[in-house]
């Protein structure tokens, strides 16, 4: 095993891959083993507030006199979870979307929706995330709510240029001149090839999506008090900066090393591309 | 007055392919060139041509290459220890270049005459009407229609052909003494290609130019070159002049020869050389063309490295059995 | 370069300026549309829980809500096409007259970031990609994907607790205006943004010169001794801009999002903040036509970005 993961390391960016996936799991299982493993639960409220990182208490108290160790590895479902929610739903709406468009063969049709879906890309996230929170509410939910329901363009964008150039191919045209049936060998060959370009994005966009959730919850938008989440607790340490900078620098941390894991594992794998 | 231009001798290039893995591309090759003389340079992809080419012109460090041994003289210039002071007088001046048409070709981004202009102005300032006099004229002399017009176009709108024909353009433009076509009809319609083997031509005739043409296709190189060197797995295995080809003293060149397409008969069956060359860094020791050769022998493989030996003063040859084969030049 | 009525630049022009306008048209239903489809009632949530029946109604013919939604979409394209983006429910003012005066703050940091960061960028980029130093590129793409993995507000955080808290650097928030006493509290927000955009930017930029370094016709240019100068311009930098313009174009979009976490921490006057306030306070028409000002722009930023970039280099697909 450990001979396997040596070879793997030593592919171009296989190193980078598996320095990013063992980072991501560690602080996955970390999260979700946390009632195995911290005895404190992340509303408890233990002792004087501010109190500072200890044996006890690693990452020191909150201002609610809350480990914040517990805390952190509490959001662990609510950010990685809730990103993951945030980034299959609209990959998969997307996709599929993409791929049928693909098919379409009325141009005015094709350039009506294109055009739409460019209108709904000309949104930056983060702005639409904010301005459906006035709609809908805050709290986490409705954030998964809101990327369903515009984050799917992108990856439309995408998979129907890829799945365009696919049909093109010459593989393509043959198995059709073959007589296959359409719809099986077409699934069999367009579908992984506009996936894999499609599974990259969601990748990168995983990092954007964590950051989202955490910047609403900063904002006070979406993650709502008590709930454990590492962008509202980074805005309840902002006050305290000065005097407890754990309560706001360790669940950035943890936010950070989320991010660079998911980015070291597309970093690795783009080189891995390169090197092809 | 020596009529030799540039001489390379037993040349050997290396290239750093990791920090610690270094493989030899080239392994001695010898060339020379006379001035005024139409060499076409012939071998498989692989053979090293292209480097050689580059070596030539100066440009190994790029690609992370490097001279591990030989010499290579032009004009009583040592390429090998050239100084920048050295290079800035060649290039652009002396040895001109034409690239693959089928890679680029001239910069994107830059207007045909912006790029033309920079060919003509490498040597001292000339005024803008002399540039352009001088463009124009270098454009016609290529064949291209509407000079004016091309001028001001970016390369995106010319054909494959028209923008070969820049290049040459460029290329021609300080009359140099010597031109380095690498393979510059890859790619183009097969009209065009005439077209451009007869412009190389007229360019050679009517400004004494030496020019070293680069292909993997023999029959190009045959139809308008005086001498052809034959390259295979890094080495130059042959020197001859191309109306001598049928009575070459290499079984590689004959194998080359004798696999032309137009000597096909209908139905009949292609032939190929057997085998492949050696890759890059597997070379064997010995003759390199020992596997795919019909007359191999022991001490075909015992000899290294192979020599490449002067029959008469107009062929060379490094098969070691040539006179057994062959019977000795004709 | 004359531009004929009918020769290709102009017609491909044309044609992308009419794209532009209608994925703007579509910016501005889904704007529209994004209001409507939501559950929930506007006016209710703007005047809570407990407010009264005729209050809430008031609130909805003021609003324009009390027609059938075709009416309103009509009312609606009428109001914008008068430039007419509706009124603040909190403090009266126009629309209009909000982002009017809240956007140039915006924009000035945001546009110093960009310079800054492109500046850069640029001798990094260049001297890195065109190095073939393998462990240089190795280095620098880590550290940049480290610093692009972490959230801008926590940089933010980690900026101020180093330079305002432990440090009085720089003011923990706050804004003066009028030049030069707003570059006291200007600097680190454009400090952070530009941290943030080289390290994009540049990554682009080196993939790019690394790309270019590779082609034929850097060579021919080196054999034909092209002088330095003309080189680093003509054959190195220019034909490795294109994606980076692009790039910057599309980000100049990410940016807008970005700033209204940026604003919100350094309590800056800006449009983000102004898009904050509103939300909170369900003060729909400046939500909506906040959004739609942001998405018009980002569409034409990225049509000029597109543009500039096949101006300068002709292999860009238009």
């Amino acid at each position: 095993m450990i001979k396997q993961i040596r070879e793997y390391a030593a592919l171009p960016g296989g190193f980078g891959i598996i320095v990013g996936v063992s980072m991501f799991l560690s602080i996955s299982i970390l999260g979700f083993a946390r009632p195995l493993l911290i005895p404190y639960a992340p509303d408890e409220l233990i002792g004087d507030g501010l109190a500072a990182p200890s044996w006890d208490h690693p990452f020191g108290l909150d201002q609610l006199g809350r480990d914040v160790l517990s805390r952190t590895l509490a959001a662990v479902p609510a950010d990685i979870g809730v990103a993951f929610l945030g980034v299959s739903i609209p990959l998969f709406i997307g996709t599929v979307i993409g791929i049928l468009l693909a098919f379409a063969k009325n141009r005015v049709f094709l350039s009506l929706v294109g055009s739409i879906i460019d209108g709904i890309n000309a949104f930056p996230l983060l702005i639409i995330a904010i301005a459906m929170v006035t709609f809908l509410g805050p709290g986490l939910f409705n954030v998964v709510i809101v990327l369903a329901l515009m984050n799917w363009a992108r990856y439309a964008r995408i998979a129907r240029t890829r799945a365009t150039i696919v049909l093109r191919e010459n593989y393509v045209e043959a198995a059709r001149l073959m007589g296959y049936p359409r719809r099986r060998i077409i699934f069999k060959h367009v579908t992984p090839n506009v996936s894999s370009e499609t599974l990259a994005y969601a990748l990168s966009d995983f990092i954007l999506v964590i950051v989202i959730i955490s910047g609403l919850s900063f904002l006070g938008l979406g993650a709502r008090p008590p709930a454990a989440e590492w962008g509202s607790m980074i805005a309840d340490g902002r006050v305290f900066l000065g005097e407890a900078w754990w309560i706001t620098v360790f669940p950035g941390i943890a936010l950070c090393w989320s991010a660079i894991s998911i980015s070291l594992i597309v970093e690795g794998l783009s080189r891995r591309d390169r090197a092809n | 007055m020596t009529k030799v231009l540039a001489e390379i001798r037993d040349l050997r290039i290396d290239v750093r392919v990791t920090r610690r893995l270094r493989l030899r591309i080239v392994d001695t090759a010898s060339l020379v060139i006379n001035k005024g003389q139409l060499l076409g340079l012939i071998g498989e992809s692989g053979s090293g041509k292209t480097m050689l080419c580059r070596a030539l012109v100066g440009t190994l460090n790029r690609r992370g290459a490097y001279i591990q041994s030989g010499s290579i003289d032009f004009e009583g210039i040592d390429l090998v220890n050239a100084s920048k002071k050295d290079w800035r007088s060649i290039r652009g001046h002396k040895i001109g270049y034409i690239p693959q048409s089928a890679l680029a070709g001239p910069n994107p981004v830059m207007r045909i005459g912006a790029q033309l202009a920079e060919a003509v102005t490498q040597r001292g300032r000339k005024s803008k009407d002399e540039v352009r006099r001088r463009s124009l004229e270098l454009l016609e002399l290529v064949q291209i229609r509407r000079p004016e017009v091309v001028l001001k176009q970016y390369p995106y709108e010319l054909s494959g052909g028209m923008k070969q024909r820049v290049m040459i353009a460029c290329a021609i433009a300080q009359n140099p003494k010597l031109i380095v076509a690498d393979e510059p009809t890859t790619g183009l319609d097969v009209t065009v290609q005439a077209e451009i083997m007869e412009l190389l031509s007229k360019i050679r005739k009517e400004f004494d130019t030496s020019i070293i043409l680069v292909s993997h296709d023999l029959q190009l190189i045959n139809s308008i070159c005086d001498d052809i060197v034959v390259m295979h797995a890094g080495a130059t295995i042959e020197k001859l002049p191309s109306l001598k080809v049928t009575s070459a003293l290499h079984p590689y060149t004959h194998a080359l020869y004798d696999s032309r397409i137009d000597l096909v008969e209908p139905r009949g069956k292609l032939r190929t050389i057997k085998g492949q060359p050696p890759s890059v860094g597997k070379w064997p020791t010995g003759c390199r063309f020992a596997d795919r050769c019909d007359f191999v022998k022991d001490v075909c493989r015992s000899t290294d490295p192979a020599p490449f030996m002067q029959v008469d003063d107009s062929q060379w040859s490094a098969c070691i059995r040539h006179k057994e084969i062959y019977g000795g030049a004709k | 370069m004359k531009l004929k009525p009918t020769s290709p630049l102009a017609r491909k022009i044309f044609g992308r300026t009419i794209r532009a306008f209608s994925i703007s048209f579509w910016v501005m239903v889904i704007a529209f549309a994004l209001m409507r489809v939501t559950p929930g009632d506007p006016a209710s949530a703007r005047l809570g829980a407990g407010a009264e029946e005729e209050a809430i109604e008031a609130l909805r013919e003021q609003l324009g809500l009390n027609v059938n939604p075709f009416q309103q979409f009509f009312n609606y394209l009428g109001d914008l096409s008068r430039g007419d983006l509706g009124t603040s429910l909190v403090s009266g003012i126009s629309v209009g007259e909000i982002i009017f005066n809240s956007f140039p703050l915006t924009l000035t940091y945001i546009a110093f970031s960009f310079l800054f960061a492109f500046l850069i960028s640029v001798p990094i980029g260049v001297l890195i990609g065109w190095s073939n130093k393998a462990s240089w590129v190795y280095s620098f793409r880590t550290f940049t994907s480290i610093v692009i993995a972490t959230p801008n507000f926590f940089i933010a955080m980690v900026a101020i607790l180093f330079f305002s808290v432990q440090r009085d650097w720089a003011p923990v928030f706050g804004y003066e205006p009028g030049f030069p006493g707003n570059m006291r509290y200007l600097w680190l927000p454009i400090a952070i943004n530009t941290l943030i955009l080289l390290s994009i930017i540049s990554r682009v930029l080196l993939a790019s010169v690394i790309d270019t370094r590779s082609e034929e016709f850097v060579e021919t240019g080196i054999i034909r001794g092209v002088s330095r100068i003309r080189f680093f311009w003509f054959y190195i930098l220019k034909p490795s801009l294109a994606p980076t313009i692009v790039l910057m174009s599309y980000m100049m979009g990410t940016m807008l999002g970005a700033t209204v976490i940026l604003e919100t921490i350094f309590s800056l006057p800006g449009i983000g903040r102004e898009l904050v306030s509103a939300v909170l306070a369900s003060d729909y028409p400046v939500v909506q036509g906040t959004l739609i000002f942001f998405g018009v722009i980002t569409v034409f930023l990225s049509f000029f970005g597109d543009l500039f970039a096949y101006l300068l280099d002709r292999r860009v697909k238009l």
